[in-house]
């Protein structure tokens, strides 16, 4: 049982891919969704194989310079703590001949002393890599624990080898910038930074200094007086205080019964001060006594709480309401009499009070959807890579995957089966080489038709590796990471380097990221140059091809738009459409399907010149055309006859060879997301996660939905990653450079949650904690996942009887533009026509604008 | 009932009634109110009537300057909220900024705090107590001429060089969950401090305290760091703690010690991340108390602020030697212990990474490091004056074996206040510390040993003179290397 409940601060094995090993993270939070799920807020650790090249080589070195104390460890040691190193450099350090003379005198990893070399082989797959990169996954993802520490070099690797899940990191790797770096602070020596230390005092040397003007003292506890006598006199000073709020008018306001004085009497302030009081009058009951009654009346001490008046009280949470704990403008805006003391001492007695208990109790509501553990109850589907005695599971995934997407994922998925079926026989595990296993999994590149016995298969699944350092093991990793990198180099190299836009910089970065970090640290600003590209998650839209316009039209069962559009989760009968349509279609010519399918304005119709239309809307009006001609000043200026303008304001790019002209390129949906999995491992492994979202390798259910409204399959065609489970990026670019009562509110709003600006997300510098508010500076690793919760339009019935009034035109032009204002008096109910209008897309995306809010502030949400 | 002079420590606390209402921000951690719930818990659990308290004065620029820079000292003195503007440059410098804000009152609040703890370690020095406590003070992070992870001015360091006119030696010791890099840095070099340092150690704040740094120079070796895992436990803690700090106390032979009690290592701190009960972490005051020397106590970290007021609260009945309730008293802010108003806490049930393994060898290395101390560092042979020799009875009971510590405990509750009695020990004495002076008559007695009239810079160490200080101080080498381990 305590083994499936997983906590926050846990090491976890995630399954992203079916295929590949688990990826390993911690979790640092865990959210409800609105949707009942668990998501789980993580930071990556990498493996060995999930590291470029050089960095591979120069970690191997890091570990032996651990060990050793030579100069050229030394330097190494230095390369690696004070900077972090890039790919560029690592290649270089690695080439460094100190270092590569280093590498022969002792080929063996330190604390691998005595380690076989299998012990060895396997000693790197208990190797991570610390980052401060932080997802968001499902956390029905989960598959068992591990423990991840950081190497103690009193440890020897042969702790972690005999220990199952047990893995060590020494080095921080930071995978936007493809950077090492030793996790590890320094201590600075030299005369900044010592004291100097006091000497001894010498043999009869005075000491100048002098407790009297060091400090007063309060209370003594030699006295002659007893336990007892203090305590009688501390109920006697309550008992003064209660006649005091007796006789004080103001008091016996606010305390209309005696029980309420003499609890407010009873209050920490009149018990010390009748310490103090009996301190003053030298421990003397009497003489205190007197002092507790002076002539002037009893003594009345009241703290802050009972000081503020009942309105004053009211101002206070008013102001907390809106400006939160501030204090400083608290007192500015509400309490200007009141002192910044009294505003912090009032606040703690406060929260004693039964109002804030009430709000924290509200808040504590709102707090559940943040979890401290959740349970996973172990995961016993069998994974597709299984293989089936009988050969024919790949049928049985792709089973209902009628729909597009699901099949295409199938097919990777279930890819090796077929073959193996074939060479079923005579084959071994891939790794130990025993022919004998109850379970066989494919692996591998499919052509090879690797096989690997279930016990072998689990270590692969958990340390990415083989067991044995074969022909087999190295190679296959190499080929499986091979592509993956060639992918990304095409796509940097294919990019322009991206420039600052900051006056008087124009620096040029090869990653935007890079450049974000330039801007914010350069620059000290999230905003201007380094604006967030990304939009909310939303952002892939339905194309709809002639025939599934066709099959719109065709079909009885796709009748009801509206309700699909509301409800793009509902399953549509795909035989059924299948069916119908076949029937239908059989009955219709080319021609037919053509009418039929282009009736949606697939091709634009021909409606001639402007000037055309001109003239026949004008004879429509009943106003007569001399000859039937446009008149003059409608008709078209040659080309060769207009106006050249002094100065080209925006000069056309360069032609290409083909004529076309150079646009400096906008980047695709796809190529950013493929940018920013360049900052995590296979990114297409990721993209596979969303689909089996809640573990389900099978996505049918799912996409039988999306493709009734085709978007899925849409989505699926055209290629594009479907959407992250989140806004990628927490601070979005709002449509324009916000203005200044919008930037207001983000800071408030930053401010509200507790959440830094945008700026903030750089302050850690070399990926050393820099912090101590968050857990080892993570207060400042923000995540690109980290997105508020989206909303959604419900429909109440006035903003339903308001769409019935819309016409159909309407609805759609909503729907397709769910920004522009409608027509008045039926703006509330235009959010929930977009949303629906949207269909699968924003309703995943959330983008509902519930009772029609600015867009913009849904933005920045 | 006043206390006896003799039969309890005599405890002096440091308290500022304002320190309670500076306000770092708002959504920062650090809460100095938490010293104010300590401070009213102390009142209704009867605490206070048995200690001398104090309000401290507020520390001068002078006298932080002992430590810190000048420049940034003016620094502090002159930025507040209101101007912060017109000081970007310098708060960059200085790290000031956004863990360490520019607050209200910011630098009347560093005055205090490091007033209590200058106050408390010149009480000390001249013999007027045994235990001061300064909840107050404990910001180890400040830097010569940096803050630092909430901390601005470095009171233990200010505390520790006034202690250092009477003592050759002084030990300081943290419990907090982070690295005590501050005090660390200022007295990387010397021989006459040793910093030990108990934190969680890789991918934390501040990022040092790693096995490996042992001080540099003269003060090499007398750097000592315990780097840990998430999830310690009480059991655990002592399993390290007391071995530790007894083979330091064995060869290092301070003659004062500093406790850094901060409380983010307790169970369920917002930003720490061990697993310790307030039992646990009170058990290594007790245990520091139980050596018998000029003891500081200071606050540091802790962000749970209900649990620090508990831990805080029931170290102080620590140091006085007296059992408290478990059942809290009610007093203003009794609302915040809800649901349980218990003083005591329970350990959650995450993992302990800490492996006995991995503590063993831990302490194994540093054992090692330990073993390459000179005994005794820094004193000079000279001879014993005539009034040490009276003191050896009084000495005895000063003296703790290290494996005799988790079982003492029992001794300790029969005494019933926390001293131990002349029984213990017995065969250990001549441990070489300065607490002759206690029956002395002259109030400002120094440690014998630590004068040399010949030689005025008296942190010279003689390299020479290693065996026969020994000899003379009746220290012996230790037969037993390692206490059992529970
Ligand atoms: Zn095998
Ligand atoms: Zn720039
Ligand atoms: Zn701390």
């Amino acid at each position: 049982m305590a083994a499936n409940m997983y906590r926050v601060g846990d090491c976890v094995y995630f399954e992203t891919s079916s295929t590949s090993p688990y990826q390993i993270r911690r979790i640092e939070e865990l959210n409800k969704t609105t949707s009942g799920n668990v998501e789980a807020k993580v930071m990556c650790f990498y493996r060995r194989r999930d590291l470029p090249n050089p960095l591979i080589q120069l970690a191997d070195k890091h570990q032996m310079a651990q060990s050793e104390d030579s100069p050229v460890a030394m330097k190494l040691k230095k390369i690696c703590l004070k900077t972090p190193v890039g790919e560029e450099q690592a290649a270089q350090a690695v080439l460094d001949p100190a270092l590569a003379a280093m590498e022969e005198e002792s080929t063996e990893l330190p604390g691998t002393d005595g380690l076989a070399p299998k012990q060895r082989h396997q000693a790197k797959h208990r190797e991570l890599f610390l980052s401060r990169h932080v997802e968001t996954l499902p956390a029905t993802h989960i598959r068992g624990k591990c423990t991840v520490t950081l190497l103690n070099e009193t440890e020897s690797l042969l702790s972690y080898l005999n220990k199952d899940d047990a893995f060590f990191y020494c080095l921080v790797f930071d995978p936007s910038q493809k950077t090492l770096l030793a996790d590890k602070g320094e201590i600075r020596v030299g005369s900044r930074y010592q004291t100097e230390v006091t000497n001894l005092l010498k043999e009869g040397e005075e000491d100048p200094r002098n407790s009297e003007q060091l400090e007063t003292l309060v209370w003594t506890p030699s006295h002659g007086l007893s336990d007892r006598q203090i305590d009688q006199f501390l109920v006697v000073s309550r008992s003064v205080g209660t006649f005091a709020r007796a006789l004080d008018c103001s008091s016996s306001v606010k305390q209309p019964s005696l029980h309420m004085s003499a609890a407010a009497a009873s209050r920490d302030i009149t018990l010390f001060h009748a310490m103090d009081t009996l301190h003053k009058s030298g421990y003397s009951i009497e003489a205190a006594l007197s002092s507790l009654v002076p002539a002037s009346g009893p003594v009345l001490c009241r703290d802050e709480m009972e000081e503020w008046s009942a309105s004053e009280a009211n101002l206070f949470e008013e102001a907390l309401n809106k400006y939160g704990k501030d204090f400083t403008d608290i007192r500015q805006d509400f309490l200007p009499w009141k002192t910044l003391k009294n505003l912090v001492e009032y606040y703690y007695m406060w929260k004693t009070t039964d109002r804030y208990v009430q709000q924290k109790r509200v808040k504590a509501v709102e707090a559940e959807s943040k979890l401290k553990q959740v349970y996973i109850p172990n995961y016993n589907k069998p994974n597709p890579a299984l293989i089936a005695s009988s050969g024919t599971v790949g049928g049985g995934a792709a089973g209902a995957g009628a729909a597009a997407g699901a099949a295409k994922a199938a097919a990777v998925l279930n890819g090796g089966t077929n073959g193996t079926a074939a060479c079923n026989n005579q084959q071994i595990c891939a790794s130990c080489q025993v022919s004998n296993s109850n379970h066989w999994y494919t692996w591998g590149p499919q052509h090879l038709q690797y096989r690997l016995c279930g016990s072998c298969w689990q270590y692969w699944k958990k340390y990415g590796g083989l067991k044995t350092a074969g022909v087999f093991g190295e190679s296959e990793v190499e080929a499986s990471k091979g592509p993956r990198e060639g992918e990304e180099g095409a796509l940097s190299v294919s990019h322009r380097p991206h420039r600052c836009t900051v006056l008087n910089c124009a620096k040029e970065f090869k990653l935007r990221a890079h450049l974000a970090r330039h801007v914010a640290t350069a620059h000290g600003c999230g905003e201007g140059g380094a604006r967030p590209v990304m939009k909310t998650r939303a952002a892939f839209y339905l194309r709809a091809s002639p025939f599934t316009r066709l099959a719109r039209r065709l079909t009885r069962a796709l009748r009801r738009p509206r309700h699909y559009a509301r409800s793009p989760f509902s399953p549509i009968n795909l035989a059924q459409v299948k069916h119908e349509c076949s029937i239908a279609m059989a009955g219709l010519g080319g021609a037919e399907l053509r009418a039929a399918g282009a009736g949606g304005g697939g091709v634009a119709r021909a409606r001639g010149p402007v000037g055309a239309v001109a003239a026949r809307l004008a004879s429509a009006r009943g106003s007569p055309v001399a000859g039937g001609r446009a008149h003059e000043w409608l008709q078209l200026t040659p080309k060769d006859r207009l106006p050249v303008p002094a100065h080209v304001a925006f000069p056309k790019p360069p032609k290409a060879p083909d004529g076309s002209l150079m646009y400096e390129r906008v980047l695709s949906r796809a190529e950013l997301e493929a940018r920013r999995a360049e900052a995590a491992p296979a990114p297409s492994l990721k993209r596979r996660a969303y689909d089996d979202i809640n573990g389900l390798d099978n996505m049918s259910a799912g996409c039988g939905a999306g493709v009734a409204l085709g978007a899925a399959a849409g989505a699926a065609e055209a290629g594009l990653a479907p959407p992250p489970a989140k806004r990628p990026n927490k601070h979005p670019a709002p449509m324009q450079r916000p203005s200044r009562e919008q930037f207001a509110a983000m800071c408030a709003k930053a401010q509200a949650t507790g959440q830094p600006l945008p700026p903030h997300v750089f302050a850690h510098v070399n990926g050393k904690p820099t912090n101590i508010s968050g857990r080892g500076g993570r207060r400042h690793v923000i995540s690109w996942m980290d997105a508020p919760d989206d909303l959604y339009f419900r429909a109440t019935e006035n903003a339903k009887a308001a769409r019935r009034t819309l016409s159909c035109g309407e609805l759609r032009r909503g729907a397709r533009a769910p920004w522009r204002a409608m027509r008045g008096g039926i703006s509330g109910a235009h959010g929930g026509v977009g949303a629906g209008g949207m269909g699968g897309a924003s309703a995943k995306g959330g983008v509902g604008g519930a009772g029609g809010a600015p867009l913009q502030l849904v933005i920045l949400d | 009932m006043a206390m006896q002079p003799h039969s309890k420590k005599r405890v002096c606390y440091y308290y500022d009634s304002d320190i309670g209402n500076y306000y770092y921000g708002q959504g920062h951690p650090m809460k100095p109110h938490r010293i104010r719930m300590t401070h009213n818990l102390l009142l209704n659990y009867g605490l206070y009537r048995k200690m001398e308290i104090y309000r401290p004065h507020k520390a001068t620029a002078d006298e932080m300057t002992k430590f810190h820079s000048d420049d940034y000292i003016r620094f502090l003195r002159s930025i507040r909220p209101d101007n912060m503007s017109e000081y970007n440059k310098q708060m960059q410098r200085f790290n000031v900024g956004e863990d360490c804000p520019v607050f209200d009152g910011l630098y009347e609040f560093c005055q205090l705090s490091a007033g209590g703890s200058v106050a408390a370690a010149v009480k000390l020095n001249k013999q007027a107590s045994e235990i001061c406590i300064n909840w107050g003070g404990g910001l180890h992070h400040a830097k010569k001429s940096e803050a630092s992870g909430f901390c601005y001015v470095n009171d233990i360091v200010l505390g520790i060089l006034e202690l250092l006119k009477y003592h050759q030696r002084v030990l300081y010791i943290d419990i907090d969950v982070h690295h005590g890099d501050g005090v660390e840095e200022a007295f990387y070099t010397t021989d006459r401090v040793m910093t030990v340092s108990f934190h969680k150690y890789g991918e934390y704040f501040p990022g040092t305290g790693d096995l490996r740094d042992i001080g540099a120079g003269k003060g090499k070796y007398y750097a000592v760091n315990i780097p840990l895992r998430d999830g310690m436990d009480d059991e655990s803690y002592e399993s390290i703690f007391v071995p530790i700090i007894s083979k330091v106390m064995e060869t290092f032979q301070p003659s004062a010690v500093v406790l850094q009690c901060g409380a983010d290592s307790l169970t369920g701190d917002r930003l720490g991340c061990f697993n310790l009960t307030v039992r646990g972490h009170g058990r290594c005051v007790e245990l520091v108390k139980r050596f018998g020397l000029p003891f500081l106590l200071v606050g540091g970290g802790g962000y749970t602020i209900r649990n620090v007021s508990r831990c805080w609260t029931y170290e102080t009945s620590v140091a006085l030697g007296v059992e408290i309730a478990n059942e809290l008293p009610y007093n203003d802010y009794f609302e915040y212990f809800g649901p349980d108003f218990k003083l005591h806490i329970s350990p959650s049930n995450m993992s302990n990474q800490n492996t006995p393994e991995y503590l063993e060898k831990i302490k194994n290395r540093l054992f090692e490091n330990l073993r390459m101390l000179p005994h005794a560092p820094g004193v000079q042979v000279q001879a014993i004056p005539e009034d040490a020799v009276n003191d050896e009875s009084e000495d005895e009971d000063k003296v703790d074996k290290d494996e005799r510590l988790p079982q003492s405990e029992k001794d300790k509750r029969i005494t019933g206040d926390g001293e131990l009695s002349d029984s213990e020990d017995e065969g250990e004495g001549g441990r070489r510390d300065n607490r002759s002076y206690r029956n002395n008559p002259q109030p400002r007695k120094r440690p014998r040993l630590d004068k040399d009239p010949a030689q005025p810079k008296d942190d010279i160490k003689n390299e020479d003179s290693k065996d026969e200080v020994k000899n003379l101080s009746g220290v012996e080498e230790p037969k037993k290397e390692l206490p059992p381990n529970p």
